[in-house]
């Protein structure tokens, strides 16, 4: 289990995490929902130590974060996280080379999975194939917990579709996902946790499937009541 | 092989692009100086002998013998030492710099690697530190090149055969570069390698904390200067004859040198561990 506690964080004088706290479990999709600004990406790299915060404690399964835990937890960014002069084959070596969980196998799948083969160079591939490739580096890793930050952002629809299709595989189960983005309704079906955020707090936490079968409410009606009120 | 030699392995596999142009470059130049030096000496004995009907021993009095030193004192031998250095010394920052602001941002990947962060540090630092080493050593072997053309293009008659090594002792900026004993050696790069660990360390603090880290990042370089050359001022100020012999003296300067070593190098640790953010 992922725990956040109270967790602050400034940029400056500006309050980015005002006290956030949620869990996500191992098994379940969580979705961190909020306009931009409202800390999204800011939580998840504070879980995966790449921002420092103030106050407040994150910890994965009882534990904070230190370097052997990188082989538990994956974070997808909405960046590319390789760099652009590599071809897919030789980043593939790379992460062969650090990771102990890396799962060559899965990568090829992957791979095969969006159309896409190892010779081609990262520098050369559209917006929608560098989200892909992201995402095979990521979901490649035999990890119990994985972060995606905007899996959607800025890529076709087609290509979105996707994405969406590796959510339905095999490959997200059994794990902790936790995942924000915009474009809730392209995965609104496999959320089983939704998180509403707005500046830098939880305002509203929910199990999407109760809602939707209780109130016969979708995620994004309970936005907009949330979120008008 | 260590997470610190695959770091290392990969930092340098990035370098050498930039490695192969300079080595091209400071090859091309300077043998295009020592041809234009060997044709502008050749012309001169044909001249001067040929058509004058100077002795060989009135040439030399008037024009010297012509040895591996001429090199030393033309600029297309200097300049590509020059821009080497100037290349390295931006590479310094570069190799920070690149991970964050590239068109992709490799920091994150790095900063997720299951290894200490330090070994980040260690790679780049052992990549300059190779880089330098690598260069100065090939200049050597460049030197021993041109010392073989020089034989095999000048007469003896007029061929001074100075050895590349007095060759760098006479030359006050090759000494540097290519110090003549084992302790020079280790004074020379022990400090390169503190001022490059300094370096680092503002850096760190200028992607830990931005404009404030910045600030204080300009203020660390200084700062660490003076700590250095601390011994040296508090001599200066408060005695009036020197009261310490040399050998005491370079003692000063090793535990000065630990001391802001190790402390830069623990800073590091702290900023990467705790503060410096994507």
């Amino acid at each position: 289990m992922i725990e956040v506690k109270e967790v602050e964080k400034k940029y400056g004088k500006k309050s980015v995490l005002s006290g956030m706290s949620f869990t996500a479990h191992k098994g379940e999709v969580t979705c961190l929902i909020g306009v931009n600004g409202s800390g999204k990406t800011t939580i998840l790299n504070a879980i995966m130590g790449l921002t420092p915060f103030k106050k407040g404690d994150i910890l994965i399964d009882g534990k904070r974060l230190h370097k052997e835990m990188y082989e538990k937890i994956a974070y997808i960014p909405d960046t590319m996280t390789m760099i652009s002069s590599l071809k897919i084959s030789e980043a593939f070596e790379f992460m062969n080379d650090f990771y102990t969980v890396w799962n060559q196998e899965k990568a090829q799948s992957l791979l095969t999975f969006f159309n896409l083969t190892t010779d081609m160079k990262i520098s050369e591939l559209s917006k929608g194939n560098k989200a892909k490739v992201n995402l095979v580096l990521g979901l490649a890793l035999d990890v119990d917990y994985v972060l995606m930050d905007e899996p959607f952002s800025g890529i076709d629809i087609f290509s979105r579709e996707e994405i969406a299709n590796v959510f339905t595989s095999h490959l997200i189960e059994n794990r902790g996902v936790i995942v924000t983005t915009h474009e809730i309704q392209d995965i609104e079906h496999l959320i089983d946790k939704a998180i509403l955020i707005n500046d830098g707090i939880v305002v509203k936490e929910f199990n999407a499937e109760e809602v939707r079968e209780e109130q016969g409410m979708s995620i994004v009606d309970v936005m907009r009541e949330v979120y008008r009120s | 092989m260590s997470n610190f030699l695959k770091l290392f392995n990969f930092e340098w596999n990035r370098f050498i692009k930039l490695y192969i142009i300079l080595f091209g470059l400071v090859f091309i130049v300077q043998m295009i100086g020592l041809s234009y030096l060997i044709y502008d000496y050749k012309a001169m004995i044909n001249l001067e002998i040929g058509k004058n009907h100077m002795s060989t021993e009135q040439f030399v009095d008037m024009y010297g013998m012509f040895g591996i030193d001429h090199l030393s004192i033309s600029i297309l031998f200097i300049a590509p030492i020059g821009i080497s250095v100037a290349a390295l010394l931006f590479y310094v920052p570069f190799i920070w710099y690149r991970d964050w602001f590239a068109r992709n941002t490799f920091i994150y990947r790095l900063f997720m690697l299951p290894t200490s962060r330090m070994n980040l540090l260690f790679a780049k630092l052992a990549t300059i530190i190779v880089g330098v080493l690598s260069i100065v050593a090939y200049q050597l072997i460049l030197l021993v090149l041109y010392k073989g053309i020089i034989s095999w293009t000048i007469p003896t008659a007029f061929r001074n055969d100075v050895s590349v090594l007095e060759m760098v002792m006479e030359s006050s900026y090759l000494s540097i570069v290519l110090p003549g004993g084992v302790m020079e050696f280790l004074v020379a790069y022990g400090l390169g390698t503190m001022f490059v660990i300094i370096i680092f360390t503002a850096i760190l603090m200028e992607r830990s904390f931005r404009w404030l880290g910045a600030f204080l990042g300009a203020l660390y370089i200084p700062a660490m200067a003076i700590t250095f050359y601390a011994p040296l001022i508090i001599i200066e100020l408060f005695y009036t004859s020197f009261p310490l012999y040399a050998n005491e003296l370079f003692y000063v300067f090793l535990v000065m040198w630990i001391i802001i070593t190790v402390g830069s190098l623990l800073l590091s640790r702290y900023l990467l561990n705790r503060k410096v953010t994507v």
